[in-house]
């Protein structure tokens, strides 16, 4: 059983994991499908994949029920597990990478209800920041925000670091969308966003095209699709929209590059071809609400 | 682990799956085992959540009740979404009764909750269960084989299954069938089993273990198969869990024995049906799939027994305990750790202290060593298998290039107990999504147009669909750039008409009145003219026609003055003016000012300008409502140099109009200044550019202005400024989100070092799956370059990982550069410069080690677009050279200069990399396309002269890896820097015309010998597409004095490959006329000058000017090679190239003035302009 599929940042590279323990890389190139790596080292079904900015090289990373988080990176062709977390209690059912802008940060979802935040730190070093109960009896889900300056989309002054503030969302068993945020090195819970009745499955971050507006889209067993738009810089004001209703729990929800594109997966168990399925769910929305 | 705990000895009864919130019911446990003997009763509620860390559930009501329970479920019957709390809570009590309570009273405190109740049963009700088809439907079981079936929309009077089972025994369970809605099933301690058809009224079959030991105390239904269930038994001596099919109904199909004492109870999860539930005397509480045996897990309790367990049917990763020791217990199955139960622990072991510094020591207690004695193993693990329910089947994930990546795990039947894995299909889909359709048709239809140079048609074509008369408008404007005598066309289009203005002056009777402001325009420089004419007829009409004694005496004295103040004073204006005309300059700019303060009429101001040529103050302050009027003022009158910025000026005063109709005609304004970024922000301004089809609409004009900017102005188009750069990065952003990944990269601007766009452009050539080689070596392997620790983003390309910048300048070779936009070349100075792809390109990876030349770093590495393949890319690598070459000025700051150079990169754009190439080759046709035609600057920028070794000093190659300079085949027609025109030049005067024709290098520039070893077949192409283009001449007209020593950063054996390589290819299509003969002196006498100029010019500006009119005196060449100058207009040049020759800037100027004023404006407004500057740079240089 597959649960994950994701392409990397060109779109020319795609990697899969499934319950039979693999990790499979394929290039898909022209259309075509080469299996370029099966990467094995999981102790039981894989539940994501995800991909580091390619500034980094070649680096997957890949969460499992067997409670580990492992990183994968090809060196000169080949693929090798080269950091493995096992902090975590249970399984563990959400990597996401952070925006490249802030180096490499993995954040990582388990069903202990907690979120840990890996940072690799130079020499093979990775620290590791924990956020013990995020979500009761599990997190389902990470996603990160872009990575905007506040309050300017002017180019910052060359050589200075741009004061990025960190954030990302998370959607756990306590039915709860919940937005964190770094301050001074700690990761502080900033906004619980109450609106789905049953547990959130997922949340998808909308990449940032220039607008001062966030936007989230979370997605629940009870079927719901809702859409989080915050205006203010300070991040405080969230605002739910109901997008849609399904008859079925839907499973997840991601965003086009150009976030006007949502698409949703439902599982109502009775999928026969996926391709019907999405263009069934595909949410067109405009960009711009207001 | 454990979630929460209620210390009560009671019943429970999850919520319904529908209810949320959830809620757990409890009821006073009948088999209560309290200490206190208390006989009180009491029915609660309460609220899971899960949010609150806490071990507490939050309590939401209690109501005292006047029974105990032996049973209590809680059925979604009467449920509606809208309610908070609802369905029903039935209760099996201890006598007989079976009770309904309203949930939703509970809560509300209400004080009668009890719907209603009957008391039909003998002895306790220990069995209840709700039908899951028809929730109004409740079975219930008591002593002497009672079983009833309740309706609770008509509870009055309950139904019987059947006839009574005999021998009489208590019923310890009950349930329906949760497949089939008409079969009940019933368990006695006994261990006979009975199941029910309700449709026949009667027990269809009878289950029974042949030994007899079998205590039922749990009976559950398989929740997928039909034939299926299980049955727990209490005796110790058979503690097993025993699985049967109907079916197969002589013995147990599996038994499961993995509890060492009696069970208690079971339960069978609902979303998971290979998870059952079981506790028994043993104290434990274990998790099995009972379709294999196999324990799954362990729940971690303590020694109590639990005599009900029970999962929580909305949260399924939740169940409940009722233990005897009085507690009920919430636990996960998920696992994880039990810090928060330990907490809980410590903050009871702490109040009661009630200090944690009891003796007041100024030391706290250390607390967290007590959980750690009471609870050494705080990690508990999940189940073995992950539950059906985090087991996500499906999934679509957006992925770059509007891709859409999806997955399913189509299920075929799943065999019941059976292996399920085997029949399952997986397969990944990667579709491309397209939304946009009439975007992308939009956008394939601008690509074609500017493919075939269809500007005309193309504008033709938005002008016939334009809904709008502005757009109507705004496309008319567009194509005038394209046509003949455009400032005569956009007057047009601005409602004057020159021929018909003419018709009205010619008309007998007609010209003598008061002019109006029509024909006062568009009379222009005409009108002037003939007033010289009729110079010599002024003295005839004066004696014949006037007698006028005292100016007759006055003139026959030859007092032009006197005669014109009595004109004057007489109002006599026509004869005052044409007397001080003969009067001489002075006595005539008196009179006109004389006669503008006397005269009032309207249209005095428009004279006064077209007199005074000050054509700034109309257009700084004129009406607005005139803007129409204003605007044709310019286009007749205003000189070349000043005419854009009068455009643009009106076009500011427009936008900054409160009036919104005229701001949107400032776009007009910015059209004819060929202002591309004025017309963006202008554009923006005034609508909402960001949906999909208002940001084509834009792009559209943009990409046609910007041709047409090249074609007709002798000015290089600008830079793509900020604005302009996001507008078209946006568009790229979106056609690549449409899956036009190809169209995507045409779009992208190249000459910005904003690292989103540059980022975007390596995205897009990788996405197209051109990797080039070198790859590996770009790979980012961070073990061995640390990533610090919370590093900063690329802000100024301070990328971590060198490798990833060298990749997309890199990545910007395989790419073709969009049309019309030119890269100034802007890099990002803090570029590594280790990390070199390969030998083949360190020299251009390497450029950014200079930190005096940071922008020829990118411009080389921009260069080589198009290049398909490492094999193809070679060849190409010495035409990146001049990129580099072109850019004229070491200073870092400049940037602006550059992109006078950078049309060079704009010229080969390959849009469209598809198209049938003009001549076969053996290049590929992406890897033809982008040879650019630049390359003539290429052969000045071989190593050899000084002149032009600075296209190579500004990389520096990795030494070691490249060979020195002096390996370097030079071709032996290698051309020194002489200047040389560009072949690809068009005269403003017929661009159509030499569209048609492909322009090849002129051979009176070079030796004959000359063979552009850069020209591929695809050049023709190119030049039809941007013909008008400045050619990078860069190279050619650097001085020595900037140049550097060419040894530094040798461009490498490649470039002789390269040379070899190109040279076969073929090269006749590019030839143009020759000047003729008589006029080749105008060339190589106003190139001679000007390189005198450059060489001692000292400053960049002086410099970047020279170069940029050497470039541009190509429109004179062309016009010379053409024959379309007029007779007077080169007998005049050749006057000025006399001057040039005894040094006499004045004289040459004022030829020059004289040439503009008496010619056509068409004719010469594409170099006169720019000679003008030569002669005034030589004059000021004294060279």
């Amino acid at each position: 059983m597959i649960h994950d599929a994701q392409m990397d940042y060109y779109g020319t590279r795609l990697a899969t994991c499934s319950s039979d323990r693999s990790v499979k890389i394929f290039d898909v190139r022209n259309g075509g499908q080469i299996l370029i790596a099966d990467l094995r080292g999981h102790e039981g079904p894989v539940w994501q994949v995800a991909w580091a900015h390619p500034m980094y090289g070649n680096i997957l990373a890949s969460c499992s029920y067997d409670r580990k988080v492992i990183v994968w990176k090809e060196e000169n062709g080949t693929w090798e597990k080269t950091y493995e977390y096992t902090g975590h209690d249970s399984s563990v059912n959400s990597v996401c990478w952070a925006p490249h802008d802030y180096g490499l940060i993995l954040a990582c979802g388990s069903s202990d209800g907690a979120i840990s935040l890996l940072s690799y730190t130079g020499d093979g070093q990775w620290e590791v920041k924990k956020i013990s109960n995020a979500h009761t009896i599990g997190c389902n889900a990470v996603s990160w925000a872009p990575a905007v300056v506040p309050g300017s989309l002017i180019e910052q002054p060359s050589g200075q670091k741009p004061n990025y503030i960190k954030r990302f969302a998370s959607g756990g068993c306590d039915n709860l969308v919940k937005i964190w945020k770094e301050e001074d090195g700690q990761w502080k819970e900033e906004q619980k966003l109450e609106a789905h009745s049953d547990w959130v499955r997922d949340v998808a971050w909308a990449p940032s095209i220039g607008l001062p507006t966030s936007t989230i889209a979370s997605c629940s067993q009870d079927g719901r699709v809702f859409i989080w738009t915050c205006d203010d810089a300070s991040g405080n004001s969230w605002s739910p929209k109901l997008l849609h209703k399904f008859n079925d729990v839907v499973w997840h929800v991601s965003w086009s590059i150009t976030a006007n594109i949502l698409a949703v997966s439902g599982g109502d168990n009775k999928v026969t071809a996926t391709s019907d399925h999405y263009t069934r769910f595909a949410m067109f929305l405009e960009p711009d609400e207001n | 682990m454990k979630l929460k705990e209620i210390d009560r000895t009671a019943m429970q009864a999850w919520s319904p799956a529908q209810q949320h919130p959830i809620y757990l019911a409890t009821g006073t446990s009948a088999q209560q085992l309290d200490a206190t003997f208390s006989t009180s009763a009491s029915l609660e509620i309460f609220e899971l959540d899960l949010s609150d860390p806490s071990l507490d559930m939050k309590s939401c009501a209690t109501f005292s009740s006047s029974h105990r329970y032996h049973k209590l479920i809680w059925g979604p019957h009467s449920m509606n979404s809208g309610e908070r709390v609802s369905g029903v809570l039935i209760a099996g009590g201890e006598n007989g009764n079976v009770i309904l309570y309203d949930p939703a009273k509970v809560i509300a405190g209400d004080a009668e909750v009890v719907i209603a109740q009957k008391d039909k049963h003998t002895g306790p009700v220990r069995a209840l269960d709700v039908n899951m088809f028809q929730t109004n439907l409740v079975a219930s079981g008591a002593n002497e084989s009672e079983i009833y079936i309740w309706d609770l929309n008509n509870f009055a009077t309950p139904m019987t299954p059947g006839v009574k089972t005999q021998p009489l025994e208590d019923i310890s369970c009950i349930a329906w069938n949760r497949q089939v809605q008409h079969i009940l099933a019933s368990a006695s301690p006994s261990g006979r089993t009975t199941v029910w058809d309700l449709r026949k009224n009667e027990p269809i079959i009878k289950v029974s273990d042949h030994n007899n030991r079998m205590h039922c105390s749990g009976l559950a239904w398989h929740p997928d198969v039909a034939t299926q269930m299980v049955l727990a038994s209490e005796d110790d001596r058979l503690p097993v869990i025993q699985m049967w099919d109907l079916r197969f109904a002589s013995s147990p199909l599996r038994v499961l024995e993995n509890h060492t004492r009696g069970i208690l109870a079971i339960a069978w999860s609902m979303a998971d049906s290979e998870l059952l539930l079981s506790c028994g005397k043993d104290a434990k509480i274990l998790c099995s799939n009972p379709n294999t045996g196999e324990v799954l897990y362990e729940l971690p309790t303590n020694t109590q027994w639990c005599f009900d367990i029970q999962w929580c049917p909305r949260n399924p990763a939740v169940l409940s305990a009722a233990s005897f020791d009085g507690r009920i217990s919430i636990y996960s199955i998920m696992g994880g750790s039990t810090d928060g139960l330990r907490q809980k622990q410590v903050d009871q072991l702490s109040s009661s202290f009630g200090n944690l510094d009891p003796f007041g020591t100024g030391q706290s207690l250390p607390p967290l060593q007590l959980p750690q004695q009471t609870a050494p193993q705080s990690i508990v693990l999940p189940l073995k298998k992950p539950p059906k329910w985090i087991r996500r089947p499906v999934g679509a994930s957006f992925s770059f290039g509007g891709k859409l990546v999806t997955f399913e795990n189509a299920k075929s039947q799943q065999q019941p107990g059976i292996e399920q894995q085997q029949q399952q299909r997986h397969h990944v889909y990667v579709s491309q999504v397209v939304t946009e359709e009439e975007f992308l048709a939009r956008s394939n239809q601008l690509q074609e147009a500017v493919q075939s140079e269809g500007f005309v048609s193309y504008c033709q074509r938005k002008i016939d669909m334009a809904q709008a008369d502005f757009e109507k408008n705004v496309w008319a404007f567009l194509k005038v750039n394209f046509e003949e005598d455009s400032r005569v066309k956009y007057l047009e289009l601005l409602g004057y008409r020159k021929d018909d203005v003419r018709k009205k002056v010619n008309m007998p009777g007609s010209c003598a009145p008061a002019e109006s402001d029509e024909s006062a325009l568009n009379e222009g420089d005409e009108g002037q003219a003939t007033e010289e004419q009729s110079l010599g007829q002024v003295s005839v009409a004066l004696l014949s026609n006037y007698v006028d004694g005292l100016i007759t005496q006055t003139l026959l004295t030859g007092n032009f003055e006197s005669a014109v103040d009595l004109c004057l004073h007489d109002n006599r204006m026509a004869d005052a003016i044409i007397l001080a005309i003969a009067g001489g300059q002075e006595l005539l700019s008196r009179t006109q000012e004389k006669y503008f303060a006397k005269m009032q009429s309207k249209i005095t101001r428009l004279i006064t300008a077209v007199v005074t040529k000050n054509w700034k103050e109309i257009v700084q302050s004129c009406d607005l409502q005139n803007w129409r009027e204003a605007l044709a003022a310019v286009l007749t009158y205003a000189r070349p140099d000043e005419f854009a910025a009068l455009c643009d000026l009106l076009g500011n005063r427009l936008e900054s109009e409160g009036d919104s109709l005229l701001q949107t005609q400032a776009c007009l304004c910015y059209i004819c200044a060929g202002n591309v970024e004025k017309l963006v922000a202008c554009w923006t301004k005034a609508r909402d550019g960001n949906s999909p089809l208002s940001l084509q609409d834009l792009i559209e004009k943009v990409v046609i202005l910007r041709k047409a900017v090249q074609l007709t102005q002798a000015v290089d188009p600008n830079a793509v400024g900020a604005l302009l750069a996001e507008k078209m990065s946006q568009y790229a952003n979106l056609l690549a989100s449409q899956g036009s990944i190809a169209a995507a990269l045409t779009f992208l601007p190249t000459n910005t070092n904003q690292p989103n766009i540059m980022l975007l452009r390596d995205r897009l050539c990788r996405a197209q799956g051109e990797v080039p080689v070198g790859q590996e070596v770009l790979k980012a392997p961070y073990e061995r370059q640390p990533v610090p620790k919370g590093q900063a983003g690329p802000v100024a390309g301070q990328m971590q990982g060198p490798q990833a910048p060298a990749q997309q300048y890199y990545q910007q070779g395989d790419n073709p550069p969009p049309p019309g936009f030119i890269m100034p070349g802007a890099v990002n100075p803090n570029m590594p410069p280790q990390q070199a792809p390969s030998p083949n390109y360190s020299m251009y990876s390497q450029g950014g080690a200079r930190p005096t030349y940071p922008q020829t770093y990118q411009a080389a590495h921009q260069y080589p677009c198009g290049t398909g393949g490492p094999a193809l890319y070679q060849p190409q690598q010495p035409i990146a050279v001049p990129a580099s070459a072109s850019y004229p000025n070491p200073a870092p700051n400049t940037t602006p200069p550059y992109l006078s150079s950078a049309p060079a990169h704009s010229m080969p754009s390959p849009l469209y990399p598809g198209q049938p190439q003009p001549s076969p080759t053996s290049l590929n046709p992406v890897s033809s396309f982008p040879v650019p035609p630049s390359g003539a600057s290429f052969q000045h920028g071989r190593p050899g002269p000084p002149a032009t070794s600075v296209a190579y000093a500004l990389p520096t190659g990795p030494t070691g890896t490249l060979p020195a300079t002096s390996d370097l085949p030079v071709p032996d027609n290698f051309l020194p820097p002489v200047p040389i025109t560009s072949p690809i030049m068009n005269p403003l005067a017929d661009p159509q015309s030499q569209m048609q024709q492909p322009l090849g290098p002129a051979p009176a520039t070079g030796t004959p010998s000359f063979q552009p070893p850069h020209l591929p077949v695809g050049q023709p192409v190119l030049q039809g597409g941007y013909p008008a283009a400045p050619q990078p001449l860069g190279p050619c007209i650097m001085p020595p004095a900037a140049s550097k020593p060419s040894t530094e950063g040798a461009p490498g054996a490649p470039i002789g490959n390269a040379i070899q390589h190109v040279q076969a290819l073929p090269t006749e299509k590019i030839t143009k006329k020759p000047i003729p003969e008589e006029h080749l002196i105008l060339k190589t006498t106003f190139e001679a000058l000007i390189q005198r100029c450059l060489l001692s010019a000292s400053d960049p500006q002086t410099k970047r000017k020279l170069d940029d009119a050497n470039k541009r005196l190509e429109f004179l060449y062309d016009k010379l090679r053409e024959q379309t100058l007029s007779p007077t207009i080169i007998s005049g040049l050749h006057n000025i190239v006399k001057s040039i020759e005894t040094r006499n800037y004045q004289e040459g100027l004022n030829i020059h003035t004289h040439i503009v004023s008496t010619s056509n404006f068409s004719e010469t407004s594409a170099f006169m302009p720019v000679l003008k500057v030569v002669l005034t740079q030589a004059n000021k240089l004294g060279v």
